[in-house]
């Protein structure tokens, strides 16, 4: 592993690199596709609290990125709240609907979990369409817009640029990315592991598995609620789409080809995975079936995602098993 | 052959072609966003496969402006979030002048924000909900009837044409069918008629057994809908296999060929609220319909007529205009005095057209014959 | 009351086809303890496979059906044999994403394949609707009720009477313990795969004369399919039926008496209930 300093040096670069992004690349396409690829690292980095450090399997996520859309969308558009209140009362609330759900769910195991949150799932597509009234069902909620940014000393800044908003997911990503690894870092994120491992074991310790599910799950669906918010008020549209299984799977191929339980390897993932369905865009089915495949593939023989197995035959000797949590 | 020589020669190929294509003139690019897959992509096939058709005789004629006619189609599968994500693509990437789409209400009210943020017009012929042209939105067109027109047209006509007092709606959960439900009963309930039951169901459904089941329990004597072939077809058939022998009258695509084939003998008796037939009589409508018989192998619906519309709407503004600056081609719209397969077409300042006939149709030994005609007057 | 009766009918109709699918699916879990998402898709291919049967290579109908079901469970075997025998012991988010990526797989195949165009079956039966009590219903509609309550039995006899399906029983109550006495593992999970695609199957090609088959309709039949068996209860043959049965008629009931859109939330609602009420579902593992 790099020491410290070669760690850093790393780590600036990179993020050199990122916020050179609008600099260097122009084409308005493909800066579209970094700044949904950095809300969908927020998406990613939540969804592997619950899957690769608690290790539950939940299909609910799309559900969650759904609902803080659709929130904040709402609150937009009928209360004409700003995005920078609606974010945050998306991500809450997505945290207690997730909460409250955790509440009844996280008792089971298995199956029975898998199945539950599919089903909240569709439950949440099923009130989207059918309350007509508040969510204009299939119509969908149009006319979202990105609010300008109050800087003190220079006032309203429109941000609304995709060079601009960039910069914002890129903080929020950023931000969201830290907020996981002090997690999972921390005594908590050493709790996720052993109740993944060894619930028995845990339990035993005191570690009570259903307080810790259910702190990544309520975590996760924060995340991927805010991130819900952010994509609804740049896309400017929300509709029941948002609640389709296609999403959720999208979602665990980053996390699970990215490589669980590792953080960086799913907020990469996160990124490949917005990339690639649109450069494959021409491909249409063969790109899901392409996708499926390596679905099946990695969960078959590569348990530890591509990134990682891909970069350490790369870079052999330099990659310690720091990731030693991984799989 | 020598490898070397080989080379050579193909080096010299592209040399040549090159050249050849730089001097050759470069395509007027025009976008077209259509479902070609879900629910609705059998007519929005047929309606990609007309423009194509057609485009393909303006450019054995030398296309326009002396430049041949580009399509660049995209899917936009009645999704509003692809449809906006298509047209995106088809005007940053391509460079589209103009916009055909999207089919679906819905999908078209979103892919008007895009045609306003980069300022290209956008030419519907096939989404009639009522609100598409309340919005202001300078760069929208719509080349067909509204919903609400349809209804002032021929709602009043309906207690006497087939027969009923008591009228059902049937109607897909979106923009359209919510805009038939608001508009269409004033015509009805002012002749007479009375509304004694609303259904909605979804895009996705297949099976319709419960709505149909509460429809008939309210007893009407005629049943509104409004379907595309998909849907339609079900419909008809799981109404008839519940012992409901009421007269139908739809909205959408009963009376093209793919629906008359599929529903078959309980298509009989049908009545289509539409804006165009293949059976109209008139010179342009003849060669049209004898050049969709040869190219596409069946009868142009109305989804096909909506096509030939919209792309010759299209392509005559540019030619007024004289430029590919969508701008200009924005301004030749709004004095568009077209002369097509049902009659005259003018927009008015919200850009709604007017002018054109529409059809009150009635399927009888599977061919949809015309029982009456509206004019669609200046809103 | 006659409407309600139609409403009743209507349910029972579709709710045998969810026991039919169900039934496959509980054996899956009890058995190979594996929640095979991909279980719609057998409907779904079912369906297409009977309707190109008989579109296009000119089959009569009564021939495609089982032909159909037959060319889908040789399909299951080979999936069974090359990606399901490795998983035999394999934790569960492992079966779970493999038999998603699977369905996932199966479902733009069919896309690419087929197109998206939903298709009915072409049936010789007629289409004049008959009536009982002022019940209305087709010829086909009692020919598709008649087969899947049919087929319902045929696959209780299986299971209760065959020696294989003694052996599927002790497999699914001790799996090792059936090792021991040599039973030949491998082989019955072989055997509880093909039996639920090809269930599954058969309920696809009968529906599909009356209700389109099309090429994305696996995923709701799976999460039907799953909410009966939580409902009957994981591996429990009767909870299959009984929860399938009941499903169709409380969907079709709800769909009658409030906006026919919520019907699909009723089966959610079911299901968190049992959750939180009895867990283990309806009946216990047969």
């Amino acid at each position: 592993m790099l020491d410290r300093n070669g760690q850093r040096l790393l780590t600036a670069a990179f993020g050199l690199v990122l916020l050179a992004i609008p600099f260097v690349v122009h084409d308005s396409y493909y800066l579209h596709l970094f700044v949904v690829a950095a809300i969908f690292v927020i998406v990613a980095v939540g969804l592997d609290l619950i899957v690769g450090y608690v290790g539950q399997l939940s299909l609910a996520h799309a559900a969650f990125f759904g609902l803080g859309a659709y929130i904040s969308a709402l609150l937009s558009l009928r209360l004409q709240w700003s995005m920078w209140i609606g974010l945050p009362a998306a991500a809450l609330f997505t945290g207690l609907v997730a909460f409250l759900l955790g509440l009844v769910i996280l008792r089971t195991r298995g199956h029975r979990f898998i199945i539950i949150t599919v089903a909240f799932a569709e439950l949440m597509k099923l009130v989207a369409t059918n309350w007509v009234d508040v969510t204009r069902g299939f119509m969908g909620l149009p006319g979202l817009k990105i609010p300008n940014l109050y800087v003190p000393g220079i006032g309203a800044v429109d941000i609304s640029s995709k060079e601009r908003f960039y910069y914002v997911v890129l903080a929020a990503a950023v931000i969201a990315f830290l907020l996981c690894r002090t997690m999972v870092r921390s005594s908590i994120g050493r709790a996720f592991v052993l109740v993944r491992e060894n619930e028995g074991l845990a339990e035993s310790l005191g570690i009570s598995a259903f307080r810790y599910c259910m702190i990544a799950f309520v975590v996760g669906a924060a995340l991927a609620g805010g991130a819900g918010s952010l994509y609804a008020h740049y896309v400017g549209f929300v509709s029941p789409d948002l609640f389709n299984f296609s999403y959720v799977t999208i979602m665990l191929i980053m996390v699970i080809l990215g490589g669980k339980g590792t953080l960086i390897g799913p907020a990469l993932g996160a990124v490949i995975f917005t990339f690639l369905p649109e450069l494959l865009r021409e491909a249409s089915h063969w790109r899901m079936i392409i996708f499926a495949l390596i679905l099946i593939v990695t969960t078959l023989f590569m348990p530890r995602g591509i990134i990682f197995p891909l970069l350490e035959h790369v870079v052999p000797k330099r990659w310690r098993a720091r990731h030693v949590d991984a799989s | 052959m020598r490898a070397q020589t080989l080379f050579r020669i193909v080096v010299a190929h592209f040399a040549i072609s090159w050249f050849a294509l730089a001097g050759a003139q470069e395509p007027v690019r025009i976008g077209v966003v259509q479902p070609l897959t879900g629910p609705v992509a059998y007519d929005g096939n047929i309606y990609v496969n007309t423009v194509k058709m057609i485009v393909d005789g303006m450019n054995a004629k030398g296309g326009v402006l002396g430049r041949p006619i580009q399509l660049v189609i995209e899917d936009g599968a009645c999704n509003p979030a692809q449809s906006v994500n298509a047209a995106e693509k088809l005007v940053v990437r391509d460079k589209v002048v103009a916009l055909l789409g999207a089919f679906c209400s819905t999908s078209t009210a979103a892919t008007m924000e895009v045609a306003k943020k980069y300022k290209v017009p956008l030419i519907t012929g096939i989404s009639t909900a009522a609100q598409l042209t309340e919005q202001g939105n300078p760069y929208f067109f719509r080349a067909v009837a509204t919903t609400p027109m349809l209804g002032d047209a021929f709602g009043g006509a309906l207690p006497t044409a087939v027969k009923a007092k008591r009228f059902a709606f049937l109607v897909l959960n979106d923009d359209w069918g919510r805009s038939m439900v608001a508009s269409y009963p004033k015509a009805i309930q002012k002749a007479g008629g009375e509304i004694v039951a609303t259904e909605y169901f979804l895009q996705s459904e297949l099976q319709f057994l419960s709505h149909i089941t509460k429809i008939k329990a309210s007893n009407p004597d005629a049943i509104i809908l409004a379907a595309n072939t998909q849907q339609a077809v079900g419909l008809t058939k799981q109404i008839r296999e519940l012992g409901i022998t009421v007269p139908l009258i739809g909205e959408g695509s009963w009376t093209s060929d793919s629906y008359l084939k599929l529903a078959g003998p309980t298509s009989e008796g049908v009545y289509g609220l539409v804006e165009y037939l293949y059976t109209i009589k008139s010179p342009i409508n003849d060669a049209f319909v004898k050049d969709f018989r040869a190219k596409l192998n069946e009868n142009p619906s109305k989804f096909a007529g909506a096509a030939h519309n919209a792309i010759n709407i299209v392509v005559d503004a540019i030619k007024r205009a004289g430029t590919t600056d969508p701008e200009k081609i924005r301004e030749a719209l709004k004095t568009t005095d077209y002369n097509g397969i049902v009659g005259n077409i003018k927009f008015d300042d919200k850009n709604q057209a007017y002018g054109q006939t529409v059809y009150l149709g009635l399927v009888k030994n599977g061919v949809p014959e015309v029982v009456t005609t509206a004019q669609i007057a200046k809103p | 009351m006659v409407i309600l009766g139609q409403h009743l009918f209507n349910g029972l109709l579709i709710g045998c086809a969810y026991a039919l699918i169900a039934i496959g699916l509980t054996m899956i879990f009890g058995v190979m303890n594996i929640a095979n998402f991909a279980h719609g898709e057998f409907y779904m291919l079912g369906g297409f496979v009977a309707y190109y049967l008989v579109s296009l290579v000119g089959f009569n109908y009564f021939l495609a059906l089982p032909t159909a079901v037959v060319l889908v469970v040789v399909l299951a075997i080979i999936l069974q044999h090359s990606i399901f025998r490795r998983l035999r012991d394999a934790p569960l988010m492992t079966t779970t994403l493999v038999t998603i990526g699977l369905s996932i797989f199966l479902e733009h195949s069919a896309l690419m394949l087929w197109g998206p165009q939903p298709q009915s079956i072409p049936n010789p039966f007629p289409t004049k609707p008959l009536s009982f009590f002022g019940i209305y219903t087709t010829p086909l509609y009692i020919f598709s009720m008649a087969v899947t309550a049919a087929l319902i039995v045929v696959g209780h006899l299986l299971i209760r009477r065959t020696r294989m399906g003694k052996a599927m029983r002790a497999t699914f109550q001790n799996k090792e313990a059936s090792a021991l006495v040599g039973i030949r593992i491998d082989r019955i999970y072989m055997y509880t795969f093909a039996f639920g695609a090809a269930l599954a199957a058969a309920a696809g090609a009968v529906l599909g004369g009356f209700i389109p088959v099309e090429p994305t309709a696996g995923g709701i039949i799976t999460l039907k399919a799953f909410i009966v068996v939580i409902l009957g209860g994981l591996g429990s043959f009767v909870g299959a039926i009984v929860g399938g049965i009941l499903l169709g008629i409380a969907e079709a009931l709800g769909a009658g008496y409030m906006p026919a859109g919520w019907k699909d939330a009723i089966g959610f609602f079911a299901v968190i209930l049992v959750l939180l009420l009895r867990p283990e579902g309806l009946f216990k593992r047969a």
